[in-house]
């Protein structure tokens, strides 16, 4: 059913998911991904807009999730964004499949939005930016098929999971290289200090 | 776990050696007595030290528990060469040392030769079967590998001979939860409350994860947990605020028809909402009108 969907990736969004990765870089990290959905009947084009970090600790439990789904929807409802997606990173270098969690949350969103995207963060592919040549994206597109459950997206040249601009890579990697990770906050540090804006509105000042 | 108040004394040191105001041996030692993971920061500083002949015969006998430290924090940095030098120079000054034979065996560890850290850690649990931190190197070579299973077993036998380490407790509650075994998450936060009732962290772990269970007596259960943390810690645990709201509406939505006996719970999660609201305006005064619409939508019905 979500196949014929494509997915566009705001570079803003796009950074976030990975730099929030590299701050918490010893344990998983997950978030939500914010847009548009398709505009019309015609197109089937799902804008990914902005990514909401959530956690670095014990990402199975419910309470800081359905906290942070209520106040994103709440916040993003005043801007004409709904929650669209989910992104995830595993904690383990080497490991590349979506966890159950994953899957799970997913689900949830699913519910409300039948084209849900899952992001699943690719370390190969991270590391390889580092020599400033791939334009891919670093994480992998998970949709879901009503039949077959949450299936890799296929990584050809007409894939559905589009950076919105092509030098999202070349900036990024100057933002690591910079320690932009450091800055980033997400829901767990506003709720260890409400200070803190997991909307991050200054990160790419 | 570190307070606010040390964490804040911990930052503030960083900057100022981050920023060439000295302090540098201050600060590592307060990395070692926090146990807190900082290693690029301990890498950086703590080689600065051990690379000028000077700084380094100052620290006297220091020297070689900034060796070890420095030698962790390079392994948790990727830079193997310089954790082999620091683990060498060690050597060589302790000669068949136990302390420095755990080392070798993170080095390996570091260096993804699985097979041959686990030899090295059996070799030393032959002549020191109860050292404990041998024990948890075994537990993080399996999850290293990927073989959650075998880390929970290798965690449990442990358990039963250790039964007072508390950190081995929190990391067989957060597998648990990983692997969405509430159940058994549960009970290692109840043996951690059992042994350190005071500790707010342990309390609110609990309450999410019995919330994550569900249920109307779990819920019950959650609740009264996270009161109890709010009571431990002042007043100050927004999680904890924002549970008992939680906490309260799914309680109201089980229990929908019965009859009114709910109504003193309504007023903690009135207490509990306008505390939210009172910190929001404080400190996040832009969230606060999302926060409201929220906690208005899940405000039990009279």
């Amino acid at each position: 059913m979500a196949s014929g969907c494509r997915y566009e990736l705001k570079q803003n969004a796009y950074m976030k998911v990975v730099l929030h990765a590299l701050k918490y870089n010893t344990t998983s990290v997950n978030g939500i991904l914010v847009g548009r959905e398709p505009s019309s009947s015609s197109s089937s084009m799902v804008e990914i807009v902005d990514a909401i970090p959530l956690s670095h600790s014990l990402i199975g439990l419910l309470p800081p999730l359905e906290i942070a789904l209520m106040l994103v929807e709440e916040y993003f409802a005043g801007e004409g964004l709904s929650i669209i997606g989910y992104y995830h990173a595993n904690e383990r270098y080497n490991e590349f499949e979506l966890p159950n969690i994953a899957k799970r949350i997913g689900e949830h969103i699913s519910r409300y939005f039948p084209q849900a995207a899952v992001l699943l963060l690719d370390n190969k592919k991270l590391e390889a930016i580092s020599e400033g040549k791939s334009r891919e994206p670093v994480v992998q597109l998970y949709t879901k098929d009503s039949a077959k459950g949450w299936q890799k997206a296929g990584t050809d040249s007409n894939g559905l999971l589009v950076l919105k601009e092509p030098s999202a890579n070349l900036v990024l990697w100057d933002h690591i290289t910079s320690g932009k990770h450091h800055e980033i906050v997400d829901f767990d540090d506003h709720l260890d200090n409400i200070s803190k804006d997991w909307l991050n509105p200054n990160l790419f000042i | 776990m570190v307070g606010f108040a040390e964490e804040g004394e911990l930052n503030r040191l960083e900057s100022q050696v981050d920023n060439g105001g000295g302090g540098a041996w201050e600060y590592l030692s307060l990395v070692r007595k926090l146990k807190v993971r900082r290693s690029e920061k301990v890498l950086k500083h703590g080689l600065s030290i051990l690379n000028d002949p000077k700084s380094r015969s100052k620290l006297g006998p220091d020297e070689w528990t900034l060796y070890e430290q420095v030698a962790i924090a390079a392994m948790d940095c990727h830079k193997l060469d310089i954790a082999k030098d620091c683990v060498q120079t060690l050597s060589k000054r302790f000669p068949g040392s136990t302390r420095i034979g755990k080392l070798e065996g993170m080095w390996l560890e570091a260096k993804g030769s699985w097979a041959e850290a686990e030899k090295a850690y059996s070799r030393l649990l032959e002549d020191n079967p109860l050292d404990p931190i041998i024990h948890k190197r075994r537990v993080a070579v399996a999850k290293a590998q990927g073989n959650v299973s075998g880390a929970i077993e290798l965690l449990n036998k442990y358990l039963e001979v250790f039964m007072a380490d508390h950190d081995a407790w929190r990391e067989l509650a957060e597998i648990y939860v990983s692997l969405q075994m509430y159940k058994q998450s549960a009970f290692c936060y109840e043996e951690l409350i059992l042994g350190q009732p005071s500790v707010p962290l342990y309390h609110i772990a609990y309450a999410e994860v019995l919330y994550t269970l569900g249920g109307l007596e779990n819920l019950n259960t959650a609740k009264k947990y996270y009161a109890s943390t709010i009571e431990l810690s002042g007043g100050k645990n927004t999680r904890a605020l924002f549970g008992i709201c939680l906490c309260s509406t799914a309680i109201s939505q089980l229990t929908k028809g019965r009859n009114r006996e709910e109504r003193e719970s309504t007023d903690l999660q009135s207490l509990a909402a306008t505390a939210l609201l009172k910190e929001y305006k404080q400190k996040a005064p832009a969230k606060l009108p999302s926060l409201s619409s929220v906690l208005k939508s899940i405000k039990l019905p009279f």
